[in-house]
């Protein structure tokens, strides 16, 4: 297995805020991987580390061995890195088959575009809805419309930010089959999560971010087991 | 003596283009600081004040007197065109912006159709000071102590009101400010009234040392937008001080290359400014200060 | 999922279908309109144009020429606007700039071998490479919606002033003098090289159809553009311009591009109007001047380029027709429709009565 995300000494803050606190993480390819943590601990801010919409103060980001440091944030999504923010980010007066068509039309041309994008809306479950403003589907349906986008640009490595919020139980559970899915079709997904019936279903794997820094890394059952985990979780009241 | 008179003359220079940027700025960066509205009318506002001076000082008044009555009258006009107008857009700024667009056509125009194409000034008051061998305008002096005074008395309104505290509760989470029972439907209708009547006393302030057409709003609004552009959203935070560094560019290029060259500095300053500081110099130093 | 092994008959196929996809765009999800009816619509409006001249004087056809000398600006501030999401006040920077480049160059080189053409065309290039400058300091330095309208405002009131103070002899370029406030005049109109003697297009028929032409290019190349990748991205960007970015487009690029079109076609209007009157003034980078494609824009509808267009050319009737009782009482009414557009139907006036006759249409048909 090799890496494919290498973070090292990854520093940011904002005026006395620090939201990074020199953040050394290694994904592995193929890996599909949590990250956790209270309100407040940096997941998001980690997030837009990796995506290039904050620079960091100091530390380096390596994408499948690649310095993407000093990158823009769409040179980055063209390397292979994708994501899907928490709130649904959809063009909401386009339609659904415009959404897609908009994520893949710049690597897909012609029939390979409208192949993939009858393949998405299947695997969106938005076959029927194709043609409908993306503003009027329900919450969920424009979470999984965003994940295709996501999906659809064919990326090496998937970022999303609590896919699942604000889903119902039903919803959840076939966001996890979506992603297994995914994940067996060799995408390396990581994904920010709260809810922890979730997170064991698609998690092999758990990284604990704690005031900007891993506080703890391993299996579910070893994280779960871990009294400093249980000890900041209660301790700030979250989940 | 001759390096204190050319100090003295380049900080005249300096102290009337910052009086200048201050007082034809400040009734826009209110409106837009607390409404995100850019009152493209800004220019009719002024031009309303200078108007209503103008008249007033003829009548015979003291001119103090014909100034703030210009500035009231702004005022008034401000409140009745948030009433009819933007009270409708607050949900859709750049929709307001176009609709103070429609005004000032409106504005500008209506004044041509019923005044005329030019109405009678009123001269400069105060005569001369000899300073150094050169003399200054005194007027001109007073404005740049009114523009001092200005940015005090707004301070001190902000800072140190229940109107102000209120205004700034308004801005920063106008939902929570609801919640607390204020009537936030009332606030943004004096404050475009504020802002209307600021405007309304740069034109009283500037009626004396200009021409009186229905198109002199024009003059002072490259200038202030650049200033508001420069300083961002926040009065004090920002447009003191992007009034003071652009009075600096506007003087030296004035002094030295002349008036056209001071515009187009202040022009290439806020292109420049947006480039390398996206949310002008306020964003700037807050965020330096948090 | 494998779409990735598509992609090799996608390229073969790809180089024989490109016209055909382009004309496959004049259809499409960004422009109202689509079908028999709305193309039958088109053509007779065409041919109708086409005709016009013939029972109309020619003072009448220079007029209508002149409308349409305005719609490129129209149309290239509804692409920059409408489609892009970036509001311009100062279209008129670029629009005044074409024209005092299409004075200087003909008047310094003439009209000989169709020069004029070349100097339309410079000066859309200058326009364009303008717009493209400021649209790189404005969209790559970030700035916001509300900032765009003032800078561009500032740019073309600054280059007012700049044109007004050039009253002087030492303003003056190799032939042409600039004239400061009073304009500049002189210019040759556009003049088609022919064979047995060159035409020169004064304001009257042969200018008109010059013009439709070129408005009916302009039309259906912006549907083609606006319904492919292009416009596609520009829609997106301006629905949501963070998910874009994050879907790999370099949103500063596309927003600049469109800038920069908007600023070539205000150009093009430019130029055709110094050719038009052979005559262009500082104030027609004015606050008002600048106040009028806002005007038509948003009264016809800025998402809609077929609204656009159609609105211009009313608007412009319009205001043609009140002209007559003064310049003045024509400006209080366009600034009395900007308000009861922005007020009462905030999508554009042509946009409404198109999506209220679409709904009426598929009514009548159930």
């Amino acid at each position: 297995m090799t890496a494919i995300l290498e973070v090292a000494g990854l520093r940011k803050s904002f005026g006395g805020v620090t939201v990074a606190d020199g953040i050394d993480f290694v994904l592995e390819r193929g890996a599909m991987h949590c990250l956790i943590g209270p309100n407040g601990a940096g997941k998001s801010s980690f997030f837009r580390l990796i995506l290039g919409e904050h620079a960091p103060d100091a530390g380096r980001i390596l994408f499948a061995g690649d310095d993407i440091t000093a990158l823009r944030s769409f040179q980055r999504i063209r390397r292979g890195i994708s994501v899907k923010f928490q709130v649904p980010g959809i063009f909401k007066a386009l339609s659904v088959r415009q959404n897609l068509e908009v994520a893949f039309q710049h690597h897909l041309h012609g029939q390979s575009l409208s192949a993939t994008t009858r393949a998405m809306l299947e695997f969106a479950g938005l076959e029927h809805e194709a043609d409908l403003q993306a503003g009027v589907l329900s919450h969920g349906q424009q979470q999984w419309l965003e994940i295709a986008m996501a999906v659809g640009v064919e990326p090496q490595l998937l970022l999303l930010d609590e896919p699942t919020a604000g889903m119902s139980p039903d919803e959840t559970r076939k966001t996890g089959e979506m992603l297994h899915d995914l994940n067996d079709r060799g995408i390396t997904i990581l994904a920010v999560e709260h809810d922890m019936a979730f997170v064991e279903q698609i998690s092999r794997r758990v990284t604990v971010l704690h005031f900007g820094s891993i506080f703890a890394e391993g299996t579910i059952a070893e994280i779960i087991d871990h009294p400093g985990v249980q000890e900041i979780y209660l301790g700030t009241a979250d989940v | 003596m001759a390096l204190f008179q050319t100090a003295f003359a380049m900080l005249y220079q300096f102290g009337d283009a910052f009086a200048f940027l201050v007082i034809s700025c400040a009734g826009l960066a209110v409106i837009f600081g607390m409404m995100g509205v850019i009152n493209l009318a800004h220019g009719e506002f002024i031009m309303c004040g200078a108007y209503v001076t103008a008249t007033v000082a003829r009548e015979g008044l003291p001119l103090v007197v014909a100034i703030i009555a210009g500035a009231v009258v702004a005022g008034l006009v401000g409140m009745v065109i948030e009433r009819l107008v933007i009270r409708h857009l607050y949900h859709r700024p750049l929709d307001s912006i176009i609709a103070t667009w429609g005004i000032s056509l409106i504005a500008t125009q209506g004044v041509l159709i019923v005044l005329g194409s030019t109405m009678a000034g009123i001269g400069t008051p105060l005569g001369a000071v000899t300073i150094g061998g050169d003399s200054y305008s005194a007027y001109r002096l007073v404005l740049m102590v009114a523009a001092i005074a200005l940015l005090a008395a707004l301070y001190l309104l902000f800072y140190r009101t229940r109107f102000g505290v209120v205004a700034r509760a308004t801005i920063q989470k106008p939902d929570m400010a609801r919640a607390l029972g204020v009537d936030t439907g009332r606030m943004y209708g004096l404050t475009f009234g504020l802002g209307a009547a600021l405007a309304g006393l740069a034109g009283g302030l500037y009626a004396p040392t200009m021409t009186m057409v229905p198109t002199m709003g024009a003059t002072f609004i490259v200038e202030s937008f650049v200033t508001v552009v420069v300083g961002g959203a926040d009065i004090f935070v920002g447009a003191a001080p992007a009034a003071a560094i652009l009075a600096l560019i506007r003087a030296t290029l004035t002094a030295w290359y002349g008036q056209l060259f001071g515009q187009i500095g202040l022009l290439v300053a806020v292109i420049v400014v947006i480039r390398i500081l996206p949310g002008g110099l306020s964003a700037w130093l807050k965020r330096g200060s948090r | 999922m494998n779409t990735r092994y598509n992609d090799v008959t996608a390229v073969t196929t790809r180089r024989e279908g490109s016209l055909w996809r382009a004309i496959g765009h004049l259809e499409g999800p960004q422009t109202i309109g689509r079908g028999p009816l709305f193309w039958g619509l088109v053509s007779l409006a065409i041919v109708a144009a086409a005709i016009y001249p013939l029972f109309a004087d020619a003072w009448t056809v220079g007029n209508a020429a002149y409308f349409m000398v305005w719609t490129f600006m129209a149309m290239g501030l509804g692409v920059v606007w409408g489609y892009a999401g970036a509001l311009s006040f100062g279209q008129t920077a670029f629009f005044g700039l074409a024209g005092y480049a299409y004075g200087v160059l003909t008047i310094n080189i003439g009209t000989a071998y169709g020069f004029t053409i070349a100097a339309i065309l410079l000066s859309i290039l200058l326009a364009g490479l303008f717009a493209l400058l400021i649209g790189y300091f404005m969209f790559y330095g970030r700035i916001r919606g509300v900032f765009i309208g003032i800078v561009t405002l500032s740019v073309t009131l600054v280059l007012e002033t700049f044109m007004a103070q050039t009253a002087g002899p030492q303003w003056r370029i190799g032939e042409a003098r600039l004239n400061g406030f009073n304009g500049m005049s002189g210019m040759p109109p556009l003049t088609i090289p022919w064979p047995g003697g060159d035409l020169a297009l004064f304001p009257g028929r042969g200018f008109y159809y010059v013009l439709l032409g070129l408005v009916v290019a302009c039309y259906l190349g912006l549907r083609m553009l606006l319904n492919a990748r292009f416009g596609n991205v520009l829609v997106a960007i301006r629905e949501n311009p963070h998910r874009a970015e994050m879907l790999g487009y370099d949103i500063r690029l596309y927003q600049t591009l469109a800038f920069g079109l908007g600023g070539a076609l205000a150009g093009l209007s430019g130029a055709l109007y110094t050719a038009w009157g052979q005559y262009i003034t500082p104030s027609s980078m004015g606050l008002t001047a600048a106040a009028l494609p806002i005007v038509w824009v948003a009264v016809g509808g800025r998402r809609d380029i077929t609204a656009t267009l159609l609105g211009t050319i009313l608007v412009l009737a319009g205001f043609q027709s009140l002209t007559i009782y003064g310049s003045q009482y024509a400006l209080v009414v366009m600034g009395s429709l900007l308000l009861l557009t922005v007020l009462a139907a905030p999508e554009g006036l042509i946009v409404a009565a198109m999506t209220g006759a679409r709904s009426l249409w598929r009514r009548a048909r159930r």
